[in-house]
């Protein structure tokens, strides 16, 4: 029996929660978000979905495989990566770019930095920017959803996997009539009254992205799972909010209402499931804030000022890239006060 | 305001965790006479301070209460042999912290040996500490070799020595056993209330504090309750108070005891008397009123014997220095399944492979788990890459960042962790406890904590 006796260093004992107990909540909380998905976009979601989950799985082992490392898929992190990018890319996009996207996203995006936990940027918004960047066409047509457009192909698999994006109807997402509205400073009525169809997501945009509610509904169950924290999408709400208010008082006829803003886009796809990434965000909740409010702050200098209608895929990756010296600027006190030296 | 008595909690700190508490196995277990001590290890060291001297040689005979060790420096605290018998030889023994150290082996006569009661039925509910002087008090505290039996072993005699510089108005007792498994204080609590209460009395004394509050964890109502009788009953109980707090680990953490109920921090890499305050253990309260009252010193303590491991657990009377592997024979032995001994409980303590190791002063449990309690992975040692979640700086009771210290220390950038305060960091364990990856953040630290010491020369390689 005494063979048995093992040591360690203390403690002896450990909450019976794990990194792949967490990546199993974040999938939980995306459910919400691939119905909606399914619903909207039927068979485009039912192909890049899994398109990218498998290519962004068979990545990783691919790597760990040359890089002679251990097999890390048990984490389930290459699973989220897959979903969270599926779900912001237009549903028209080929399978063939999404295996692209999906492979960058792994191969550069984590693996070459280490693996889990050592990225410096959100694996999936990486992997986006480079579709983005090669296939700028394709990346921002939008496919009116099925519950609008009847004629949507419903069981043709190869069809649709073969399908260019010309042959299915395309509509201006509300982001993109908000850029009109902004250019010909007026108009901006026109959007709010979609406000509704942003939320429930009968509208064009993103994958996953096009129903506020059911990624309203993902981004609460991770905050009772205490998966994320609330300090983050707080903080880009809120600032997203501030600024387009600003932006609404001066010309509400150039600017549409800051309710629109935080429910169209990525916002809420972003603010629960992609700013949250802990690899890459802040450690502190100080860190949490200042992060949160920039991402915010760069989103709407995107969507109000900039050239292009959605910004807060560069606003992530921006303040990923700033997030190490938030957390140097960001240190804690201890609880009893700074030590006398 | 109801008279009904609180034992519901409104204080506490900020960070802590909930480990299982687990302490249902020995909760209800009556303190029982432990092994009889056929041979005992008495450590030379068994507190934080000067190493004793031994005062006796080999083949000496020895009585029960004689002192054995003793050392002239102001931080010690002399050491005594629990029973009558022979000195067999003074040699190094396994010690969880410091190694090995020096030992008196002490081979008890198997006659004319009764085993020693605890003392409490000697103590009633109107003790009074007016038949002893302060210094009186002070000068058996040192004499009995008492130390802080919490598990830190700090001198009680340099604790309660009046400082003009520093004057203590203060006392908290601390009652709240945060550790799980863990219940010898709850015991004595409820079995030894009035000999606690006697000692709290010639605490405050001796120390000279105006105010007392005795902190219990709101899961031990029944100690509270008894404690709160006693306490209402008592003569020259006046300024005694119990306080519920609430149950999070660790709450028995002197800072996070003093945050709980003070509302005041103790400065980093200080110590509660800088703040006026001064922080007792039951148990060592306890040993202070037999030490004065009845003039015997601690020779003996009460130790949980615990954990799913073990055939019999309970709450034994033991002399101290005797042997873990006598403790766990006394109690049944060891489970097939048991796979770790740990002097303490399982967040604090120290996994031992050396059962022969002796029990110390501040020994107040030996816990024993199977693979079970320390879950699979963890038992396993697979740790994965950290996801930097943040759990464990929500858990740190001293707001430490400890991913950012184990880190540095993993990767040797020791001037890292200290500019991350590593020194701040008291191990209660609960960033490990916390992490998804079962990253041993606790065991980085403590390593790196060891190396900087060495760096700067204050122990040897």
């Amino acid at each position: 029996m005494l063979e048995n006796i093992t040591v360690s260093p203390s403690p002896h004992i450990s909450r019976p929660l794990s990194t792949r107990r967490v990546m199993i909540d974040v999938i939980i909380g995306l459910v919400p978000a691939v119905a909606a998905a399914g619903y909207y976009f039927r068979v485009y979601a039912l192909i890049l979905i899994p398109t990218c989950v498998i290519s962004a799985v068979a990545t990783e082992w691919l790597c760990n495989l040359i890089r002679k490392k251990p097999n890390s898929l048990g984490d389930f992190s290459a699973v989220v990566t897959g979903i969270i990018l599926a779900l912001s890319l237009p549903p028209g996009l080929p399978a063939w770019a999404a295996v692209i996207g999906s492979c960058f996203s792994i191969a550069i995006g984590k693996m070459v930095f280490g693996g889990l936990g050592a990225n410096i940027f959100n694996p999936a918004m990486v992997g986006r920017t480079f579709l983005t960047a090669c296939f700028g066409m394709l990346m921002t047509s939008w496919m009116v959803p099925a519950t609008v457009d009847s004629t949507m192909p419903k069981i043709a698999l190869t069809e649709a996997g073969t399908k260019t994006i010309v042959d299915a109807r395309t509509q201006a997402t509300p982001l993109a009539l908000s850029k009109q509205a902004i250019k010909s400073k007026s108009e901006a009525k026109v959007v709010n009254e979609q406000f509704e169809a942003t939320l429930t997501g009968g509208i064009g945009g993103c994958l996953g992205e096009t129903s506020a509610l059911a990624l309203l509904i993902g981004g609460i169950y991770l905050l009772i799972r205490r998966t994320i924290n609330f300090h983050i999408p707080l903080a880009v709400l809120a600032s997203a909010f501030v600024f387009a208010a600003i932006a609404y008082l001066i010309d509400s006829n150039a600017y549409m209402s800051p309710l629109v803003h935080l429910t169209s886009g990525g916002m809420l796809l972003c603010v629960f499931f992609i700013a949250t990434d802990p690899v890459t965000a802040p450690l502190t909740k100080k860190g949490m804030w200042i992060f949160g409010i920039g991402v915010g702050a760069i989103t709407m200098l995107i969507r109000i000022v900039g050239e292009y209608p959605e910004g807060i895929m560069c606003a992530v990756l921006l303040m990923n890239a700033v997030t190490p010296l938030i957390d140097r600027f960001c240190k804690l006190v201890p609880a009893g006060g700074k030590p006398n030296a | 305001m109801n008279n009904e008595l609180q034992t519901k909690a409104k204080f506490s700190f900020p960070g802590g965790t909930h480990p299982p508490g687990s302490k249902e196995l020995t909760r209800e277990s009556k303190i029982q006479q432990g092994p009889a001590g056929k041979q005992v290890a008495i450590m030379l060291s068994q507190h934080i301070g000067a190493v004793c001297k031994p005062l006796v040689e080999k083949k000496d005979q020895v009585q029960a209460g004689q002192k054995i060790g003793d050392c002239d420096a102001f931080v010690s605290a002399p050491v005594h042999s629990p029973v009558n018998g022979k000195v067999k030889e003074i040699s190094l023994q396994s010690h969880a912290v410091l190694g090995r150290i020096p030992a008196v082996i002490i081979e008890a006569e198997t006659e004319n040996n009764p085993p020693k009661q605890p003392c409490s039925a000697k103590f009633t509910n109107d003790f009074n500490d007016n038949s002893y002087s302060a210094e009186q008090i002070r000068t058996r505290i040192r004499q009995a070799g008492i130390v802080g039996m919490g598990g830190a072993g700090f001198p009680t005699s340099v604790k309660v020595e009046p400082n003009p510089k520093a004057p203590k108005e203060t006392m908290i007792v601390n009652g709240c056993e945060c550790e799980p498994y863990i219940t010898c204080d709850y015991r004595i609590m409820l079995e030894w209330t009035n000999q606690i209460v006697a000692g709290v009395k010639l605490a405050r004394k001796a120390a000279g504090c105006s105010e007392v509050f005795i902190g219990i964890e709101d899961n031990k109502p029944a100690a509270i309750e008894v404690m709160n009788t006693a306490l209402k009953t008592s003569a020259n109980s006046d300024g005694i108070k119990v306080v519920p707090v609430k149950t999070k680990y660790p709450q028995g953490g002197e800072r996070q005891l003093i945050k709980a109920i003070l509302k005041k921090d103790v400065p980093t890499g200080g110590i509660p008397p800088m703040i006026g305050v001064l922080v007792l253990n039951v148990a060592t309260t306890a040993a202070i009123a037999e030490a004065v009252v009845t003039d015997w010193p601690l020779t003996h303590r009460v130790v949980t014997v615990t954990g799913e491991g073990i055939v019999n657990p309970g709450n034994y009377y033991v002399p101290i220095g005797t042997s873990v592997a006598e403790l766990i024979e006394f109690c049944g032995g060891l489970r097939e399944e048991a796979v770790r001994v740990i002097l303490g409980g399982p967040m604090m303590g120290i996994a031992i492979a050396d059962l022969t190791t002796p029990t110390t002063k501040t020994t107040g449990a030996v816990t024993v788990l199977t693979e079970k309690q320390i879950g699979g992975a963890k038992f396993a040692g697979i740790q994965t890459p950290c996801i930097r979640c943040g759990r464990c700086l929500e858990a740190c009771p001293e707001h430490l960042n400890p991913t950012k210290i184990a880190h540095a220390v993993k990767n040797n950038l020791l001037d890292v962790a200290e500019s991350y305060y590593i020194s701040a960091c008291m191990e209660c364990g609960c960033c490990s406890y916390v992490c998804p990856a079962n990253i041993e953040l606790t065991g980085y630290i403590k390593t790196g904590k060891i190396l900087l010491a060495r760096q700067k020369k204050k122990i040897p390689q």
